[in-house]
């Protein structure tokens, strides 16, 4: 009998399969390994990142989804909720008790009720509405308070990266 | 490519090196002395020598892992630098025993705790892994002997140096491979569970629980050898740092363990004793898919007190990690008793959801029920004020009271619209009082009739008294979402038509105003009211419709009383504006000529004179 985390992901795997959301991409990378995902995002439109392609991969733990699984995007970001290293900080991803940023409430923490699909909708709405105040990446957060044109330019110079594209 | 260069690189140093040396000494006890002597070249052998321990590492990790996958390079590149930085702490206790053996032991142990963290990584994996192969077993199954025995071993010859040469270095190696028994221990104790649930068609309940008590038994064992490693050495040397990260780590693991098992042994036995199992109608309500592991739910459901149903395996696990609803967050180790009684008020408060028989549309239904029908608006509004006296308490209450007073002083006409700016000064939560306050004056809305009136759909009545309700009413009403949810959107409907019932009579009123000749500021209030009821609609819907995380019907029925309220507080505005405007002085006296009906000549110069007096006060 698989782990209940692999029929979990499996099923998940399948509804995003079936009925995928608008600008979202996801699934194994092997499937021969459930627990590692590959996502794809795109920059919400009217907003900076729009445009962009964004590749970022998901790692569950072994008891998904009593965990949650750990996010980080492989292309380089700028942006308040994504460290330098790309991982991603909402506080959706966090299990109650730890609290890097000492601000969220255990209401909006993980629960078994999330899921792949709701992660990336969150990461989409992040991207378009950062949290200046959890500050994962602190230039990129004092840059969007106070100079957003530089921000905006910035992350306009990601986003034809992301394609492929000569700034 | 890179380990191969630097393999290459050291292989051809140590053949010149060796080379040179005999070329010099030309005999073989010489050439061993010449080396042995000389400090660039013993550095060339050491090197070598390190390689050639990587090799056979890598050679082994190979063989009994076969490729690394990234998270487990990434844990072990993490766990070494931890490892080495405490290798060199100890170092410094025993500078006196530094020597060549000293290093190659410790070497030893870097590897053979490297391979037991590969180990624990890789029987972690089998939980995940959708196929088990023999190959799989055949390794860890011999790596877990060897490694026991290596254990085994270690610990015999630090015990038998330790009894025959008195305290030395290898008081470390003893203690560090006592700890790597325990990790034995448990990681076979892991991968034989796993194989049995592995082995086992369904699900094995009881796992996570065995998992647990074995952490905690190996917890416990950790903490004991390490209180006592730390105190004897520091007896016969000094504080060990090199040990005081392990032993933290280890002590918060034993705590976290022992907390994690009181607490879900407590939620469970409240979920096996206090909590019904979710009868064949409840999951046919709901849509019978247990939110945590997404699969049907044929069984062995069981049924929060927040309504919540999940299966009741899944929820055993979940609560070995958090003692709430999933869903709501709902504590479930506080006292029930107070928080259902609280649920099944607001229910209760939530509003007309049992419908009622349609009154026979009178004559004149407007003038009778419309005061019913406010009173009836403050029962879904009702819960709001509470939550947010709560929250906003003094303030808002002395608004209120403010309000209260003023209300018998104003006039009936212009009382409506300075109370309603201040309702909405004073936001969402005064209104609802407002209203009330209009009803109980009995302050005419409307004009008298007109006997042109069509007559209206029949209206909703309000709920009836909510304390005559039934238990199993009550339990209906709460009983599941989906019919509370349709229950409410049909009573939003019903407010629809009142309102849209509303907006005919003010065009009739204001028809029979033009018929009258008075000018009468036309259809900008009303366009307001009929606007905003689609708005309202949609707003309420889709706030039903978007998928309920909170599924929690307290939080629904919030956030579908604020269009309500919203509105209800454009209604009073046409209303008022309308009474306002035949008010106003200027528009009263430029009409009075034109005035034909003398009634009509009368009440406004009452109204005047009134307003007058007003402005005199």
């Amino acid at each position: 009998m698989a782990g209940s985390a692999l029929r979990r992901l499996m099923a998940e795997y399948k509804q995003l399969t079936l009925n995928p959301p608008e600008g979202i991409i996801a699934g194994p990378i092997n499937e021969e390994n459930f627990f590692e995902w590959e996502a794809l995002i795109t920059g919400p439109e009217g907003t900076c990142f729009e445009g962009g392609v964004f590749p970022a991969k998901l790692i569950f733990p072994p008891d998904y989804p009593l965990s949650p699984p750990k996010m980080q995007f492989t292309c380089e970001m700028f942006h308040p909720n994504i460290y330098a290293d790309g991982r991603v900080c909402i506080s959706i991803l966090h299990a109650p008790g730890d609290d890097p940023m000492g601000y969220e409430s255990s209401a909006e923490r993980w629960s078994p009720v999330q899921s792949v699909e709701k992660i990336l909708l969150s990461v989409v709405s992040m991207l378009a509405e950062p949290n200046d105040e959890s500050g994962a990446n602190v230039d990129a957060a004092k840059m969007w308070r106070e100079d957003r044109s530089e921000f905006e330019r910035i992350a306009q110079k990601l986003v034809r990266k992301t394609l492929g594209i000569p700034p | 490519m890179r380990e191969a260069g630097i393999m290459l690189i050291s292989t051809a140093l140590t053949c010149a090196v060796i080379g040179n040396a005999y070329y010099q000494r030309k005999q073989f006890y010489p050439t061993v002395v010449h080396i042995t002597k000389s400090n660039p070249s013993m550095t060339v052998i050491y090197t070598q020598g390190l390689i050639l321990v990587f090799m056979i590492n890598a050679f082994l990790r190979k063989i009994f892992f076969g490729t690394l996958r990234a998270a487990e390079l990434e844990h072990l590149l993490e766990k070494v630098w931890y490892a080495v930085t405490e290798t060199c702490l100890a170092f410094t206790v025993f500078r006196d025993d530094f020597s060549p053996k000293f290093i190659a032991l410790f070497t030893l142990l870097l590897f053979l705790k490297s391979f037991h963290w590969l180990a624990e990584d890789r029987v972690d994996y089998m939980e995940r892994s959708p196929v088990i192969t023999w190959l799989f077993h055949l390794r860890v199954g011999t790596l877990l002997i060897l490694l026991f025995a290596i254990n085994l071993t270690m610990i015999h010859y630090a015990y038998n140096t330790t009894a025959t040469k008195g305290p030395s270095v290898q008081l470390v190696f003893g203690f560090e491979y006592a700890i790597l028994l325990t990790v034995v221990f448990n990681i076979s104790v892991k991968y034989i569970l796993h194989t049995i649930d592995l082995q086992s068609e369904n699900p094995w309940d009881n796992k996570p629980v065995f998992l647990l008590y074995t952490e905690l038994i190996i917890g416990l064992l950790k903490v004991i050898l390490y209180v006592a490693f730390v105190t004897l050495m520091v007896k016969l040397y000094t504080l060990p740092l090199f040990a005081l990260r392990a032993m933290y780590y280890t002590m918060r693991d034993f705590k976290k363990a022992f907390h994690d098992i009181v607490m879900s042994r407590r939620a469970i036995r409240n979920m096996n004793t206090l909590y019904p199992d979710a009868t064949a109608e409840e999951l046919a309500a709901a849509d019978n898919v247990c939110i945590i592991c997404r699969e049907e739910m044929v069984s062995a459901s069981k049924k929060l007190p927040c309504n919540h149903i999940f299966h009741t395996a899944c929820l055993r696990s979940w609560f070995q990690r958090q003692q709430t609803c999933p869903t709501c967050r709902l504590n479930i180790l506080r006292p029930v008793n107070n928080n259902q009684g609280n649920r099944q008020q607001n229910q209760a408060q939530a509003g007309p959801q049992v419908p009622q028989a349609p009154q026979a549309p009178g004559f004149n239904p407007i003038v009778q029920v419309l005061p019913a029908f406010w009173a009836g608006m403050q029962a879904p509004g009702a819960p709001p004020p509470l939550q947010q006296q709560q929250q906003q308490p003094q303030q808002q209450q002395q608004q209120q009271q403010q309000q209260q007073q003023q209300q018998p002083q104003q006039p009936q006409s212009s009382g409506a619209s300075v109370q309603q700016q201040q309702a909405q000064s004073s936001g969402p939560s005064t209104s609802s009082t407002s209203f009330q306050n209009l009803a109980a004056s009995g302050v005419p809305l409307f004009p008298p009739p007109f006997p042109t009136m069509v007559p209206l759909p029949p209206i909703p009545t309000p709920p009836p008294n909510l304390t005559e309700l039934s238990e199993e009413e009550l339990r209906a009403m709460e009983g599941n979402l989906r019919q509370a949810v349709e229950a409410r959107i049909q009573t939003l409907q019903r407010v629809q038509l009142l309102l849209d019932a509303a907006s005919a009579m003010m065009n009739q009123y204001q028809t029979a105003a033009a018929t009258a000749n008075i000018p009468v500021p036309t259809a900008i209030n009303n366009a307001n009211v009929t606007t905003d009821v689609p708005s309202m609609r949609k707003q309420g819907t889709s706030k039903i419709a978007s998928p309920g995380v909170n599924g929690e019907q307290p939080q629904v029925k919030a956030e579908m009383n604020v269009p309500i309220e919203n509105s209800s507080i454009d209604n009073v505005n046409t209303l008022s504006g309308t009474n306002g405007t035949d008010v106003t002085p200027e528009s009263s006296i430029r009409n009075d000529v034109e005035s034909s009906s003398e009634q009509e000549m009368l009440r406004r110069r009452r109204l005047q004179k009134f307003s007058a007096q007003l402005t005199a006060e």
